[in-house]
């Protein structure tokens, strides 16, 4: 029994002469929502691609459920339901043929009524041609296709967009649906507050490397911490130089002290107790701000 | 196969009702206007014409009374051109269009093989060129009794297979070269010029005879046009058909053994052309 859905190790992949990957190293367990989290052009599509089997790495091992695509493409795509980033579709099918088209590429093992059931749910009329359709409209059918036949892997590239609001809570529903049933979702984004709602787990790429990978709540939990102070008389804040990972950002008449704090706050509120504190105010990092400097300090690197 | 057979099918349909219609039309203008062309003393009219463009035209104006020759200078001299660019832009498109829209990306992540998709493709193209053919040879058959052209449906059905044969083989060639070039449109405008300048050549190879040597091995030196009506040359027939299969079997070869393509990955990659999938 293999323990992982997708394991990827030294993954690297050129283009040319460009190196887009750069030694990937990740694994997603059975029946967990992964993020897969990066700036534009950091990795994200090729190595979705690679696990495809649509592209073929340099170097690099990758295993879906055990399973080698580049030995046995067609068994890992059995398995999969992918949605891809950059979503095209026949121009002058209706909403119908087309999924009929996709239906029967998977041999006709899907029940139509389920998909009738998904097109309901997202409100997806399939009497439409696809040209006439908008792009948010034209996702839901790719959404539609990747759902339809109940895989045990989900591959999604950008799942939500292009839709609404009230669309992408209902695509987070039916995703969590899915991995209630036993599928692993594996997505990329680059919008946060997406990763933050939805992901299990979060892997951050930047560069073709994965730069992070941790829990959500962790990763904003080891986050740099700004913490605000009210004393009800003056202190020394040299006081909090002696603390470990602690840094004073700023004071006022040493009754209001500002400090940031790396790590927990355990021996912060230790060194408080002594003083007679009158309010204490935390404010942690979002996953965004943790994101943002990964992107951030690649963009300095660049320059 | 047979699901990328019917979705092939279904894309042109369109192009099969169009190019068959026109055809139809043009085939029935033709055929009625025979048995007046017929009667006319073209020998005293083509002593005004210039040498030089009855020499492109080769013998087809000299028989241009006859069947074969009437046939060959209206229909089959010049459908090589005409279905031709048709069959080369389909043939550029057939698998690189969809992969350059991102289509063929969520195609080939189904369970399909890349040969399932490509010969199924390949088939449905195959049989639209068929298709189309078969509209036009229907729309000579049906009224040539009422003419003096006197041949029988298999005789009209010779030369078809002469230039289906062409159209495989300019088509096959288009297939292959966008499986290489960055584009389809690319190697859409390769061959079809490819295509043309072989028509010209072959045609003023009759006036200027350095040229044969020249001309001597390409497609359309070989193409029989409407004179495959007194007998097809089974052994040109056969080169040109096999040539054909060559193009389609290295192209499927190139598309098994190659990245798929997205926008921004473009690029010559002439190193990467005789490369394996490890």
């Amino acid at each position: 029994m293999n323990d992982f859905a997708i394991s990827i190790e030294g993954l690297e992949k050129y283009y040319g002469s460009f190196k887009a990957l750069h030694g990937v190293d990740l694994k997603v367990n059975q029946g967990e929502i992964l993020g897969f989290l990066g700036p534009n052009g950091a990795g994200k599509t090729t190595t979705i691609r690679c696990i495809l089997d649509h592209i073929r790495p340099q170097k690099g091992i990758i295993k879906v459920f055990g399973i080698n695509p580049q030995a046995k493409p067609q068994v890992v795509h059995q398995l999969t339901g992918y949605l891809p980033g950059e979503l095209r579709l026949e121009d002058n099918f209706r909403v119908e043929q087309q999924l009929q088209y996709f239906r029967q590429l998977r041999g006709n093992q899907i029940e139509w009524s389920y998909v009738e059931e998904l097109a309901e749910r997202l409100n997806l009329d399939l009497s439409r041609t696809i040209k006439n359709l908008s792009s948010g409209n034209k996702q839901k059918v790719g959404i539609v296709q990747a759902l339809m036949h109940k895989s045990d892997l989900l591959l999604l590239d950008e799942p939500t967009a292009g839709l609404d609001p009230l669309m992408q809570q209902e695509v987070y529903r039916l995703l969590r649906e899915a991995q209630s049933n036993g599928t692993t979702v594996f997505f990329s984004s680059h919008i946060i507050s997406e990763v933050e709602t939805l992901a299990e787990r979060v892997a951050i790429i930047r560069d073709g490397v994965i730069v992070e990978e941790s829990m959500p709540n962790q990763l904003t939990g080891m986050a740099i911490r700004r913490v605000k102070i009210s004393f009800l008389e003056p202190i020394d804040p040299e006081i909090f130089q002696a603390i470990e990972g602690v840094t004073i950002v700023s004071s006022r008449n040493g009754k209001e002290v500002i400090i940031q704090v790396e790590g927990n706050l355990d021996r912060l509120i230790k060194t408080l107790a002594a003083y007679p504190v009158k309010d204490l105010e935390t404010a942690s990092h979002s996953l965004e701000e943790i994101f943002l400097k990964y992107y951030e300090s690649d963009q300095e690197e660049s320059r | 196969m047979l699901v990328e057979l019917r979705y092939t099918l279904r894309h042109y349909r369109g192009q099969i009702i169009g190019w068959g219609l026109g055809l139809t039309l043009y085939s029935l203008l033709m055929v009625s206007m025979y048995s007046d062309i017929a009667k006319v003393d073209f020998g005293a009219l083509l002593e005004y014409y210039p040498q030089e463009m009855l020499a492109f035209f080769g013998d087809s104006f000299q028989a241009i009374s006859s069947p074969h020759g009437y046939m060959d200078l209206y229909f089959f001299g010049y459908m090589t051109i005409i279905i031709g660019i048709f069959a080369v832009s389909s043939g550029a498109k057939l698998i690189v269009k969809d992969e350059e829209d991102g289509l063929l990306d969520l195609v080939l992540s189904y369970p399909k093989s890349r040969s399932e998709i490509f010969w199924g493709r390949v088939l449905g193209y195959v049989v639209t060129l068929i298709l189309i053919l078969f509209i036009s040879w229907m729309s000579w058959v049906l009224p040539s009794g009422s003419t003096s052209m006197g041949l029988t449906a298999g005789e009209l059905l010779r030369p078809f297979w002469g230039l289906l044969a062409q159209l495989l083989l300019f088509g096959s060639f288009a297939l292959l070269l966008s499986m290489i070039v960055p584009a389809s449109r690319i190697a859409s405008m390769i061959v079809s010029g490819l295509l043309v300048a072989n028509y010209l050549t072959v045609g003023l190879s009759n006036i200027n005879q350095d040229l044969k040597s020249i001309v001597e091995y390409t497609p359309l030196h070989i193409y029989q046009g409407g004179y495959a009506i007194l007998g097809i040359n089974w052994d040109w027939l056969l080169i040109t058909s096999m040539g054909a299969l060559l193009f389609l079997l290295l192209a499927w070869w190139r598309f098994l053994n190659r990245d798929l393509r997205v926008a921004g990955e473009g690029g010559w990659k002439l190193k990467e052309i005789f490369s394996f999938r490890k």
